[in-house]
Order: C-alpha cells, then sequence, then structure tokens
C-alpha cells in the first residue's frame, strides 16, 4: 500500500494552492480527482483582483488557453427593478475571465502535485497518526492509500465532508444555480461587466455576461424550482427591460448545487481530526458569488498549516482554525452592514458609486436593495448578521464557536 | 530557468502587467524537481563533500525569520572551506542543480529558503582571521554573526562600523544585500565597509577581488543578492570602539519628526539617528553620540532646534490629549503599556554606566526580537531620497493603519559614498538619492492576532504600491517581492544584470528565484 504525506481529493484552484505550498515545502502530495483532467466546470470564471495576484504570484502568467472571450472584465454593475443601475470597476484593474477547463488544470501542472484522474474518493478512515483513504480509478478496483492529512477541496457537495458531517448537507440551505448560453441579436449589456440584478422576482442569484460570442444568462434559487421555468422568466425579463435579444437558449446549459449561507452567518466548516476542508467546500463565498480567490487563499492556508503541523510538530486543527481567521474577517466583512457601510471590504466601491448618484436614485435605490433582501427573509439571517456585526465591532473579529 | 517576462504593457488586460500595470511575475517560485540529484550526490561524495538528506537536517532549513516561504531542500552541506564550496559549485554547474546560501537566515521574503536543490549553510564558517591594530581592518570568514566579531573586536578596543541591528545575522548574507544601523547616515550601509572580499564564483572559482583587484566582480557581490558568488571571507574597515551617549525625542506626529531627522542628518551633528514610533501620536527620534565633545557641541547648538518634547513634557501633553476622548483610552492603555515594557529593555542597567549604554548591538537586537519578533515577521519598507521620504512614510503609515491596530515604522538615512555608485547598481539604493537615501521599515505589531500569509502579502504589495507610484526603491525586493524589481530599477538594468548572471552562472544555479 502506497503511503504519503498528503492527499487532496478534488483538482480545483483550491487544491493547487494547497498543492502548492506543500510540494515546496518537500512534502509528497497526491490529489485524486474523479473525472478526467483536463475537466468541465461550471463557473462564471470572473476572478476578484485578489485572486488574480494570487494566480501570478504563485503560478506565474497566465497563458491565453486559460481565458475565455472576452478575456477580462472591468468590473460589475448591478440592475435594479426601478432600472437604475450602477458599475463599479474593480480596485485592482480589470481581473481574467476564466476558463476553468484548463485554468484549473494549469493551475494543478504548475503546483507539481501528482495527479490521479479519473479516481473516486470513496471513504476516510482517521487514526492518531494517519488517515486511510478508499479511492476507486473508473472501472477498477478500489483501493488505499495512507497518508497523514487529507484535505479536502471537492466543492459545495465536498464528499469529504460528507464523510465527516453526513448530516451536514441536508442542515444547511442548498441553492440551485444554472446558466443557458445564447447567440446574441443585440445585446446592449456591456460586455465589460459582469452584470448582477438585484430583483426579487428573478431569484435569489441572477446575473449576465459575454462568452465566446455567446451571451450568459444564469439563475439562482433555493432547491426545488424548475431549472428551465426560471431561465425562461429571466430571459424574458432581459429582453422586455433591457432590449436584449438573444436567440433560443443553446442545448449545453448547466447547473449545480451551491452552499451559499456559511459566509453571511459565520459558520464555516473546517474540517475534524487530520481531514481540513477548504475553499467552496467550506463556506467561502464573496460578495458577487465569486468563490475563486476565496478557494486559492484558503486551500493555501490549508497547505500553509498542514506544513506547519508536520514541521512544528502542532495539531493541524488548532493551526489551520488560527491561520484562517483572517481570511474569515475578510469573507464575512463583505457581507457586515458595518463594513459595508463604513470601510471598504469589496474590491469594487460601491459607497462611491452610490453617493455620485442624485438623492432621489439613492433613495429608490436603497428601497431596491431592501425589497430584494427580504426575498432571504426564511433564513432568518437578519439577526445573525446584526450580531455578528456587533461582535466585528466590539470584539474586533468574529467568534470561532459556530466552526465545525 | 528564470522566467524572463515581456516588458512592453500587452494589449491583453489580465497579462501580467496588468495589475496597476506592476510587471508582476510568478513570485512564490516552484520547487526544483531534483533531476539528476542522485547522480550529484555520488559526484559530490566522490570529491569528499559531506551531504546531509535526512530530514532532521534539512528539516530545520524550512523557512527562514520572514516565516512565510516555506521550502525544502534535498540535501544541506555545511561550508568548511572555500575549496568545499568551489568543489561543490563545479559539481552544482555540471548537474544544473541549485545552491541556495543561508548565513543567519534572517531574510523575510524566503530569499535564503532552498525550494529543492543544496542548501549551503556559510555558519560553518565563522572564525576571525586577522585584525590589524594600526591599519585597523579585519579580516574574517563570511559566515560569522556580527554579534560575535563585536565580541572579538572589542577585546581589543575595537568595533565594527555599521550592523543591522540583529545579533544573528552574518557578515556575508549583510555585505550581499547592505544593511543598514542607526549610524548608517554617518557610515553609509553595511556593506559599504568591506575594503576587499574573498568569493567563490558560481562556476566553482577562488577568487580575491576589491576596488583594485577584479573591481568588476567586487562591484556585483557587494549588494548582489548572492547572484555573482559565495562571500566566503571578507576583510573589513574597523574603529576604536566608543560607549553611546543617547537622547530621546519625542514628537506627535510624523512630519515634524522626519523633517528633524533629515535636518539632523545634513548637520553632521550626531553620530546615530532615527526614528521609532510607538503610535501614529507617538513617535520616538533618537539621536545618540560617540563622545561627550559632540554630544555637548549637539546640546549648545542643535538641541533648540528641534521640535520634539522630552519625556516628561511630552507626557503631559498626551495626558492633556487623551482625558477629552475617553473613546481613545484604549490607546492610552497600550502606550502605557509600551513604555513600561519596551523602555526598560532600550536602557538595561547592566548594559548602562552613567547614563552612557555600552554594548548597543546587545541592546538592540534583544529589543528587537522580544518586541517585534513574531512567528512571522513582515517588514516591507521603502527606500527614497530625501525629497520624497516625508511623502513615503506618511502613505505608508497609512496603508499600516488599514491593516493593524498597532505597529511600528523605523526610519533611517543612508550616507552614500560617491566612489561605490557602482555597487549600488542592483540595490535598494534609488537612482535620484545624492548624498543620503532614506528607509522606512513598515513593522505590523499583531498582538496575538493571526493573519494568513496572503493577508499580509496584500499588506505588502499596498506598501511596494505606494513605492510604485512615487517611482522609488525598496530595501528588500527579492525573493516574494521580486515582482516589483523591473519597475523599481527599470527594465535596462535588470537586464543588464541578468545578461552578467547568465555569463557568470551559466546553469543558473546560485541563488535562483531570489533576483531574476
Amino acid at each position: 500500500m502506497r503511503k504519503v504525506d498528503v492527499i487532496i481529493v478534488g483538482a480545483s484552484l483550491a487544491a493547487a494552492a494547497a498543492a502548492k505550498r506543500l510540494v515546496d515545502a518537500g512534502l509528497e502530495t497526491v490529489i485524486l480527482e474523479k473525472q478526467q483532467l483536463p475537466r468541465h466546470k461550471i463557473c462564471s470564471g470572473i476572478l476578484s483582483p485578489r485572486g488574480h495576484r494570487f494566480l501570478i504570484e504563485n503560478f506565474g502568467a497566465l497563458p491565453r488557453k486559460v481565458l475565455h472571450e472576452p478575456t477580462s472584465c472591468r468590473g460589475v454593475t448591478f440592475h435594479f427593478p426601478s432600472m437604475l443601475s450602477m458599475s463599479m470597476d474593480f480596485f485592482g484593474g480589470p481581473t481574467p475571465h476564466l476558463h476553468r477547463k484548463y485554468a484549473d488544470h494549469w493551475a494543478i501542472k504548475q503546483s507539481h502535485g501528482e495527479v490521479m484522474d479519473e479516481t473516486s474518493f470513496l471513504s476516510l478512515t482517521q487514526s492518531d497518526d494517519h488517515v486511510m483513504v478508499r479511492a476507486r480509478k473508473r472501472g477498477g478496483d478500489s483501493f488505499q492509500i495512507q497518508c497523514r492529512y487529507v484535505i479536502g477541496a471537492d466543492g459545495p457537495v465536498s464528499p469529504v465532508l460528507r464523510s465527516l458531517y453526513p448530516s451536514y448537507h441536508k442542515d444547511i440551505p442548498m441553492f440551485f444555480v444554472g446558466q443557458k448560453f445564447h447567440e446574441i441579436i443585440d445585446c446592449p449589456l456591456d460586455e465589460d461587466y459582469f452584470h448582477f440584478w438585484f430583483h426579487p422576482d428573478l431569484g435569489h442569484y441572477t446575473w449576465s455576461h459575454a462568452r465566446d460570442g455567446r451571451q450568459i444568462v444564469g439563475v439562482g434559487y433555493k432547491v426545488g424550482d424548475k431549472f428551465h421555468e426560471r431561465h425562461a422568466y429571466v430571459a424574458n425579463y432581459f429582453k422586455q427591460k433591457h432590449g436584449v435579444h438573444l436567440k433560443p437558449a443553446d442545448v449545453d446549459h448547466e447547473g449545480c448545487s451551491e452552499n451559499f449561507g456559511p459566509s453571511l452567518i459565520n459558520r464555516y466548516v473546517f474540517g475534524k481530526g487530520r481531514v481540513l476542508i477548504t475553499g467552496q467546500a467550506t463556506g467561502f463565498l464573496n460578495m458577487i458569488g465569486e468563490g475563486m480567490s476565496c478557494a486559492l487563499h484558503s486551500g493555501a492556508i490549508a497547505g500553509e498549516s498542514i506544513v506547519d503541523a508536520i514541521f512544528h510538530q502542532q495539531p493541524v486543527q488548532e493551526i489551520y482554525r488560527s491561520n484562517i481567521a483572517s481570511e474569515v474577517r475578510r469573507t464575512t466583512d463583505q457581507w457586515n452592514p458595518l463594513k459595508i457601510a463604513f470601510a471598504k471590504p469589496h474590491e469594487a466601491d460601491f459607497p462611491k458609486a452610490l453617493m455620485s448618484m442624485p438623492m432621489q436614485d439613492r433613495l429608490i435605490l436603497m428601497r431596491d436593495i431592501w425589497r430584494f433582501v427580504k426575498l432571504y427573509k426564511e433564513f432568518k439571517w437578519g439577526r445573525q448578521i446584526a450580531a455578528l456585526s456587533m461582535q466585528r465591532l466590539f470584539r474586533g473579529d468574529y467568534s470561532q464557536k459556530n466552526w465545525l | 530557468m528564470p522566467t524572463i517576462i515581456s516588458h512592453s504593457l500587452p494589449a491583453d488586460h489580465v497579462a501580467p502587467d496588468a495589475l496597476l500595470g506592476i510587471p508582476r511575475q510568478q513570485s512564490n517560485p516552484s520547487r526544483w524537481q531534483g533531476g539528476q540529484w542522485h547522480e550529484f550526490v555520488q559526484a559530490l561524495q566522490q570529491v569528499g563533500i559531506d551531504i546531509q538528506q535526512q530530514a532532521h537536517s534539512t528539516g530545520i532549513y524550512i523557512t527562514d525569520a520572514g516565516g512565510l516561504a516555506h521550502g525544502l531542500p534535498h540535501g544541506v552541506v555545511i561550508a568548511q572551506s572555500a575549496e568545499q564550496i568551489a568543489s561543490l559549485m563545479q559539481t552544482a554547474q555540471r548537474f544544473a542543480v541549485p545552491v541556495t546560501t543561508r548565513g543567519g537566515g534572517l531574510t523575510t521574503e524566503g530569499e535564503s529558503v532552498a525550494f529543492g536543490g543544496v542548501l549551503l549553510d556559510m555558519t560553518g564558517m565563522s572564525r576571525v582571521l586577522e585584525v590589524d591594530h594600526k591599519a585597523l581592518t579585519v579580516r574574517t570568514q563570511a559566515g560569522i554573526f556580527w554579534h560575535h566579531l563585536a565580541e572579538e573586536l572589542r577585546r581589543d578596543g575595537l568595533d565594527y562600523l555599521s550592523a543591522p541591528l540583529n545579533l544573528t545575522s552574518s557578515v556575508g548574507g549583510t555585505l550581499g544585500v547592505g544593511g543598514i544601523d542607526v549610524n548608517s547616515s554617518k557610515h553609509g550601509c553595511s556593506a559599504d565597509q568591506a575594503l576587499a572580499l574573498q568569493v567563490v564564483t558560481p562556476t566553482g572559482e577562488i577568487v580575491e577581488c576589491s576596488d583594485a583587484m577584479n573591481h568588476a566582480l567586487f562591484e556585483r557581490v557587494i549588494l548582489g543578492y548572492g547572484q555573482f558568488g559565495i562571500i566566503t571571507e571578507a576583510l573589513l574597515k574597523i574603529r576604536p570602539y566608543t560607549p553611546l551617549r543617547m537622547h530621546y525625542f519625542y514628537y506627535n506626529s510624523l512630519h515634524p519628526c522626519v523633517e528633524d531627522l533629515l535636518m539632523l542628518d545634513r548637520s553632521e551633528s550626531c553620530d546615530y539617528t532615527g526614528i521609532l514610533t510607538m503610535m501614529d501620536s507617538a513617535i520616538t527620534l533618537l539621536v545618540a553620540f560617540d563622545s561627550v565633545e559632540r554630544e555637548t557641541a549637539f546640546m549648545a547648538q542643535m538641541k533648540g532646534g528641534l521640535r520634539g518634547y522630552g519625556e516628561f513634557m511630552f507626557a503631559l501633553r498626551l495626558a492633556a490629549s487623551f482625558i477629552l476622548r475617553p473613546w481613545a483610552w484604549k490607546e492610552a492603555l497600550f502606550l502605557l503599556q509600551r513604555k513600561r515594557e519596551l523602555f526598560p529593555d532600550l536602557q538595561p542597567v547592566h548594559h548602562m554606566q552613567d547614563g552612557v549604554m555600552y554594548d548597543r548591538t546587545a541592546v538592540f537586537s534583544k529589543a528587537v526580537w522580544k518586541h517585534w519578533g513574531e512567528r512571522q515577521m513582515v517588514i516591507p519598507d521603502l527606500a527614497t531620497s530625501a525629497d520624497k521620504f516625508i511623502e513615503a512614510v506618511e502613505r505608508g503609515n497609512a496603508v499600516c493603519r488599514n491593516y493593524f491596530p498597532y505597529y511600528t515604522l523605523y526610519c533611517v538615512g543612508i550616507r552614500l559614498r560617491a566612489d561605490h555608485q557602482a555597487h549600488y547598481e542592483l540595490s535598494s539604493i534609488p537612482s535620484d538619492a545624492q548624498g543620503w537615501a532614506y528607509g522606512c521599515e513598515f513593522e505590523p505589531m499583531y498582538n496575538g492576532q493571526e493573519y494568513s500569509r496572503d493577508t499580509l502579502q496584500s499588506f505588502k504589495n499596498d506598501i511596494y504600491d505606494v513605492g510604485v507610484e512615487l517611482e522609488t526603491s525598496y530595501y528588500r525586493f527579492g525573493g516574494m517581492m521580486k515582482g516589483y524589481i523591473r519597475r523599481a530599477l527599470g527594465d535596462a538594468v535588470v537586464e543588464k544584470h541578468l545578461k552578467l548572471k547568465q555569463q557568470a552562472d551559466p546553469a543558473m544555479i546560485l541563488n535562483r528565484d531570489v533576483i531574476f
């Protein structure tokens, strides 16, 4: 049976970041990926400037192949039911529009971690000084690998997380996000921006942007609704209100489950014993739903924590939880109303864009935002967010009590 | 091979140049993958070089004082002689195995961390070879720590000119990067006290160099970031030892304090000057003298012109300013605590006699480690000409305020030597500096709070972005911060040195990824 230092489950950006730190520190690192690489990945691909910097600093200049057309995004445009809209440029300059299939594969290769693709994670068993991981190569028998630590970087419905906390995903609200691709007849939406709608009728998360000559119409809602109906409603709204004329959607539509919520209420999950959870599986998500930069940074922190644990001989969970605290502050600050009003937790200047509008428009816009936020009332996050804002103000930090 | 990036701003917004127009590049290097390692080890053993490969030997070099970059060498060689190092380099060239040199390991950006390959631990060569009392020079092996050198010199009533305020930085490492002290405004950077060096070149030749002999190599190795050779021995200028007569002046804002520092340096009335901040409203200007005469002359002529206060008057003013601001009492408590803990360590009884300080290296080094030493040391800095210094300090201070509740700024002047212009070419000394260059280090105080490596990296980037806008330079621009080198020094200078490096080190193995 093979023995390695670390097994990472999932070949995503979080995995690449973790592998980079581990391989640099001379640790034997194996990445398990259930699909064949390069593999398709559902994603808007708009990376935040912070994530862009991380990619360059750790993996080098981005090859053209890892980018969609348009290759970059200048910022975000918000649209409201009152037909007001506001555009904000990113602080760090335009950011890449990543083709996840190739970007993830490129980052994984640059990390020099050893990849076992077409290999599914099945289960794990923890002992005092090691973890036994059972996996299966497609079409083959299951086999075991022994390692000192496991990193679960396997996305919102993380099988590694499920093996630790079997009921976790049933206990949090799960959302569905889906996107369809349309040939464009006429689209007045500026293709340099990512467009987002604060409109309660359209759904919890509604977006659009251009990709490789087509327009994406994306919808997000609580699991249970019907994707095609939701999408048709949104596409029709775009046509009626914004003059977006699109051909019927192409057949290659796609969707996935999302664990939106833990970032808002500081209920992250970071693992147990010798198993660390990282990336979006932990619940990290930036405000416009961008998870790639959080994935890169939390992945790197997971890798650094294992390096610390091995070379300083300390318990890994303790180190990981103390190292990840600043990433928690950064992410949860983005949802903290006090921070939004008085600091600049985002990578684009919302208060400035708001203040540049006439007073009357500002009031209408705040009303629209309030109506949109009410859509989330059923999750009862309001009081928790208010309490967290106070906690941050007086303690300077968020509590670690509710982390799993 | 090094990453060579394109120099013109490309049309593509997300190319490497896109971030604020800064030509950043991969600055966390890829680990060397170990090609021909076993053949290399066999060849080393044949020439009698001992290489340690067990994890318990390599693991202790996993990181540097910065504590952010972690890399494990394949093997460690403890330096013993120039001949041994020459053989090592010849073999390493043959098998293209990277060699990373390390003295005290006091880099903060991973410059002395080996991402695979050989780590050459220079502390094995730490003997003082010869002290010349008449010519006032010392010849020493380069792996020696400055405090050890100071101890040896003190026996003869002698002292080095200038060295970093740190007990465990090595002579060779310091000569390679610069080194600043509170007397650098008088004596220049630490590297400027080197008169001659014995260097092992990247191809394994042992060469003696100085201003008169092999001067081109001397120019490249001094402040050369370890790119052009390994310093094995150094001949340094020294001076008679003098104890220190210290005075502190207190300011409640940065601007007048920095102006006074610049004025004092220009007047050449002090032997030691520096600024150390505790908070934005509590700033200390340190001045000190080598002799009673200098001290008396300063007190008579210069002291009246300073805008700082004595300790008592400053405490009264601070108390008055806090009394009406109860919401800021937390800061007042911090200052009181700082005064109670730090001040005794800056004037310890056992190192003081009649108000005069003996052993400044020991006093300052201990205080630095005790009060600023953390598991992770992040000290971004800006190096500017005198003209741009105030703006650089104030803007850097604003960046600190965004990231941390408490932080310290350490500012010092560096006297430039006109005859050493060539030495400064690939260094932190900004090309527009005349007479003096100025450096300001920005050091966060964590107070038990943990920050992720990337938060600290963002902080460093924000400080360095100020430098980009001011078109100035940095002291710590290697390793993880090397993405800024081209903007600080210009493409022409970097390209010129890259060509020289490729000639001197065909396999590009010595301290790779530090600069190029």
